[in-house]
C-alpha cells in the first residue's frame, strides 16, 4: 500500500507496526494492471517454483515499474490436490515470491478456487481497505502416483452421496449430457465440434497443455470415459499456477496508462448434489453470476467479444453458452454445430486460449488463469494467430465441481 | 423400511439362460426372485439364496453377503405382512446394517457365549450363499429355491479376492472420505429411503434446515421402492473413483443412474452389479441393498438399482 495518507503507530507487545489510517472509500473502480501465468501441463517445477513462475511473468507484465512488497493482499485459490501443502498455503507461496508480510490467504471453492480469489481481490479494493491486490491460483497434479490422484479427483463433488453411487465429475457431467441430449435433441457430435473447436483455439497457444488439433472422427471415436463422455469430452489433469494484480483506480496510473478494467463481477452457488437442483441441465450458480455481472458493468451479453468459459468437459461449455445467454435455452448444441463460438469467426470467441480441455485445467489456477487471457487478449499480447480482433469486452466464466459455485468476472478496455 | 413391494413370480421373468421346463419347475416349487435373489417364503419361514453357482455350490454374486441375504429374506418376510420385532443369529451378520435396513435387531452371540436368544425367529446362515429366517418353534419342513446360474469361476474367484484385499483394515482412503460416523448418520435415509416430510413435499436426502433457518424435522416418511430413471452413466473402470478400483476392471466399468421417485425427491445410485444391461432413460428401477465398498476393514452398504423388465 502506499503510505501517502496519514498513518498512526500500533503497539503490538513491543513491536510498533504503521498502519493506514485513510478514511473508507466507496465505488472504488478496479483495474488488471499485470497478469501472467506457467504454462500448463506436467511442469518440472514443484508448487513455490510455480508460483514465483506464475508471479514473475505477472509482475513483468505491468507497464511500469512494479515491486512485490507493493502488495497489501492476496488471494489463493487452491484446492491443494494431493495434500501437499494442504494448510497455510498462500503463505509458503507468497513468501517465496517477495510479498512477504502481507496478508494472505488461501481460497478453496474446487476448480473455482481462484476464480473466487479474484472476487475477493476485487472486493478487497473495493471496500477501500487495500490499493494493490494479488489474485493468483495454483496446483500441482501430476506428481502424484496414479492410485492416489484417483483418491483426490472428485472430492469437490458431494462426498458422501455422490461419491458413494460411483461418481466423479465425468459421471456427474455424463448424466447431465445424456440428460441435456434427452430434453433438446442435442447430441454427441455437437459436444465434439466444441472439443474440435478448443483444440483449434489452443494450438497456437505456448501455455497451453494439450497443443494439438484434433479432427471431427477423431474426437467422435475417442475412448469412452463416462457413456456418453470420451477422451475427447474430457479436460486433462494439469500442473499450472495464475496471477493477476488488481489496483485500484487512484493508483493505477503510477503502473500503467493503458490498464484493464474489471467491469464486474458475479458470483453464486447452488446445490452440491445433483439430485438436489432444480434441473440438471442448466446450472443456476452460473445463471445467479452472470446477471450479476451483467448488473455491474453494465454489459450484455451480445457485447462479450470473446469469454474463457469452464469446459472441463464439453458438456458444461454447451450448458455455459446458454446459461450466460450467449445461445437461447436448449440451443447450446445448435450454437456450436453452427460453429458461433470459433476465434474470429462466430458471434463470441468461446474460449480463445484453448479453454480447460486444451489449455488444460490445474483446478486451483483455472479461474485467474481465465482472467491471464483475457487480459491479454484485451492488451493485444497473445500470440497473432490467435487474437481476437477488435477485442473490447470479456468474460470469465469459472465454476466449481459440478455446478455448487460459480464466479463470473467481465473485463474491459474501457471503464 | 421403503414402502412394501411385492416379490417377482419367476415366471414372469427372464433369468437368462434357463430353460422353460426349469422355469416351469421353480414356478411349481414356489421359488420366487427377490432382490435379484432365489426366494421362497412361508408363514413362519424364509430362504434367501444367491443365484450364483460355481458347480454345486452356491456362491456370492460381486456384491453380495450373508448381511444383503439376510436383510432380503427378512424384507420378504415383511413384504408378506409378517411383524419380526428382532431375531437370534449366531453368526456374523453386519447386525447395525440389518436394524438400520429393516427396523430388526439381530441378537448375536457365539457358540460358546451363554447369552440366552429370547427372538421368536432365527437367522441361520451356512458356508453357502443362503441364509434361512424361521420362527424358533417351526417345523423344519423348508420349502428350497430351486434354479441358479452358473458363475464363471475366475471371475468369482477375482472377485472374492477383490473384496478380501478391499476389506483388509489397511486399505484407507487418501482423498475423498466417508467415516464410518458420518455413513451411520445418513444410513437410514441411505438403506430406507427415509424422506423428511415439509408443507407437503418430501425432502430426501434429509436435509438440516429450511431457507428460513429452521431445523427440518426428522426423516420419518419412507419413499416408495420404485423409480424411474431420468439419466445414467457408465464409466470405464480407469473412470471409476478410487473406491471401486480394485473391482471396477473385473466388472468393466460402474454403472450409475439418476432417478426420480413418484413422490419427487431424485438420488443417484449404482446398478446392482449383476445388472448388465444398459439402463434407458423411462426405465423403472428397484431397490436392493448391496455391498457398495470397504475402507479400513468396514463395508459401506447401500441401495443399489435393479431394473424393473417387462
Amino acid at each position: 500500500m502506499q503510505f501517502s495518507s496519514q498513518m498512526y503507530i500500533l503497539l503490538l507487545g513491543n513491536r510498533c507496526y504503521q498502519v493506514p489510517n485513510t478514511p473508507r472509500r466507496v465505488m472504488v473502480d478496479v483495474a488488471v494492471i499485470g497478469a501472467g501465468q506457467t504454462k500448463y501441463g506436467n511442469h518440472p517445477l514443484g508448487l513455490k517454483a510455480m508460483w514465483a513462475e506464475a508471479a514473475t511473468n505477472a509482475f513483468n507484465s505491468v507497464d511500469k515499474n512494479f515491486e512485490a512488497n507493493l502488495v497489501d493482499e492476496a488471494f489463493i485459490g487452491s484446492v491443494a490436490f494431493g495434500g501437499g501443502q494442504l494448510g497455510n498455503t498462500a503463505a509458503i507461496l507468497t513468501e517465496h515470491s517477495g510479498m512477504k508480510g502481507c496478508s494472505v490467504r488461501r481460497v478453496e471453492n474446487a476448480c473455482a478456487s481462484s476464480g473466487f480469489a479474484l472476487r475477493d481481490a476485487m472486493m478487497a479494493i473495493k471496500s477501500g481497505e487495500a490499493d494493490i491486490v494479488v489474485a493468483g491460483g495454483i496446483e500441482k497434479m501430476n506428481d502424484l502416483s496414479a492410485e492416489r490422484k484417483r483418491y483426490w479427483l472428485g472430492v469437490s463433488g458431494d462426498t458422501e452421496w455422490e461419491r458413494l453411487a460411483g461418481l466423479t465429475f465425468p459421471g456427474t457431467y455424463a448424466l447431465m449430457a445424456r440428460r441435456h441430449f434427452h430434453e433438446y435433441g442435442s447430441n454427441h457430435d455437437d459436444l465434439v465440434n466444441i472439443s474440435v473447436k478448443n483444440h483449434m483455439h489452443g494450438f497456437e497457444n505456448e501455455f497451453a497443455h494439450i497443443r494439438k488439433e484434433v479432427s471431427f472422427e477423431k474426437a467422435a471415436s475417442g475412448f469412452m470415459v463416462a457413456d456418453p463422455l470420451t477422451l475427447y469430452d474430457c479436460c486433462p489433469t494439469s500442473d499450472g499456477a495464475s496471477c493477476v494484480i488488481l489496483a485500484a483506480d487512484h493508483v493505477v496510473r503510477d503502473f500503467t496508462d493503458d490498464p484493464i478494467w474489471l467491469k464486474g463481477s458475479g458470483a453464486g452457488s447452488d446445490h452440491l448434489a445433483l439430485h438436489d437442483r432444480h434441473s440438471i441441465t442448466q446450472m443456476s450458480a452460473t445463471q445467479k453470476a452472470v446477471a450479476q455481472a451483467y448488473k455491474s458493468s453494465g454489459v450484455l451479453a451480445r457485447d462479450i467479444d470473446l469469454a474463457e468459459v469452464h469446459d472441463c468437459f464439453t458438456i458444461a461449455e454447451l450448458m455455459a453458452t446458454e446459461d450466460l445467454g450467449f445461445a437461447n435455452r436448449g440451443e447450446g448444441g445448435l450454437f456450436a454445430r453452427q460453429g458461433r463460438g470459433r476465434r474470429n469467426e462466430g458471434d463470441v470467441a468461446i474460449n480463445p486460449s484453448g479453454g480447460l480441455k486444451s489449455k488444460g485445467h490445474p483446478l486451483g489456477a483455472t479461474g485467474t488463469g481465465q482472467a491471464v487471457e483475457i487480459f491479454k487478449q484485451l492488451k493485444g499480447t497473445v500470440e497473432a494467430p490467435r487474437q481476437i480482433r477488435d477485442a473490447e469486452i470479456g468474460l470469465t466464466h469459472n465454476v466449481g465441481g459440478s455446478g455448487a459455485t460459480c464466479a463470473v468476472h467481465i473485463f474491459g478496455r474501457d471503464r | 423400511m421403503m414402502e412394501e413391494e411385492q416379490p417377482i413370480e419367476v415366471a414372469e421373468v427372464d433369468l437368462t439362460e434357463m430353460t422353460e421346463q426349469e422355469i416351469l419347475e421353480m414356478a411349481v416349487d414356489k421359488t420366487i426372485v427377490w432382490k435379484g435373489y432365489l426366494a421362497c417364503v412361508d408363514e413362519d419361514s424364509c430362504i434367501v439364496q444367491s443365484p450364483w453357482f460355481l458347480g454345486e455350490d452356491c456362491v456370492f454374486g460381486a456384491d453380495s453377503d450373508h448381511t444383503t441375504l439376510a436383510i432380503a429374506a427378512i424384507q420378504l418376510l415383511q413384504s408378506e405382512g409378517t411383524q419380526i420385532d428382532s431375531i437370534n443369529s449366531l453368526n456374523d451378520v453386519e447386525a447395525s446394517i440389518v436394524l438400520m435396513a429393516t427396523g430388526v435387531e439381530v441378537m448375536q452371540t457365539s457358540t460358546d457365549d451363554s447369552t440366552e436368544l429370547n427372538a421368536e425367529w432365527d437367522l441361520c446362515i451356512g458356508d453357502d450363499a443362503v441364509v434361512l429366517v424361521c420362527k424358533t418353534d417351526c417345523d423344519m419342513d423348508i420349502l428350497e429355491p430351486t434354479g441358479g446360474l452358473d458363475v464363471d469361476e475366475q471371475f468369482h474367484q477375482e472377485m472374492t479376492s477383490a473384496w478380501e484385499k478391499e476389506c483388509q483394515p489397511e486399505h484407507v482412503s487418501q482423498g475423498a472420505y466417508v467415516s464410518r460416523q458420518q455413513y451411520h448418520e445418513g444410513a437410514a435415509a441411505r438403506l430406507n429411503l427415509m424422506s423428511q416430510e415439509v408443507d407437503g413435499e418430501l425432502i430426501w436426502p434429509p436435509r438440516q434446515m429450511d431457507e428460513k433457518g429452521n431445523l427440518m424435522p426428522q426423516a420419518s416418511i419412507p419413499l416408495q421402492g420404485v423409480a424411474t430413471i431420468e439419466s445414467w452413466t457408465k464409466l470405464a473402470a480407469a473412470g471409476a473413483p478410487s473406491e471401486f478400483s480394485i473391482r471396477a476392471p473385473l466388472l468393466g466399468g460402474i454403472s450409475t443412474v439418476f432417478v426420480r421417485f413418484e413422490q419427487g425427491p431424485r438420488g443417484v445410485f449404482l446398478l446392482v452389479d449383476d445388472e448388465d444391461d444398459n439402463p434407458k432413460i423411462g426405465d423403472q428401477v428397484q431397490f436392493a441393498i448391496r455391498r457398495i465398498y470397504a475402507q479400513e476393514g468396514y463395508i459401506r452398504y447401500g441401495l443399489k438399482c435393479q431394473i424393473i423388465r417387462d
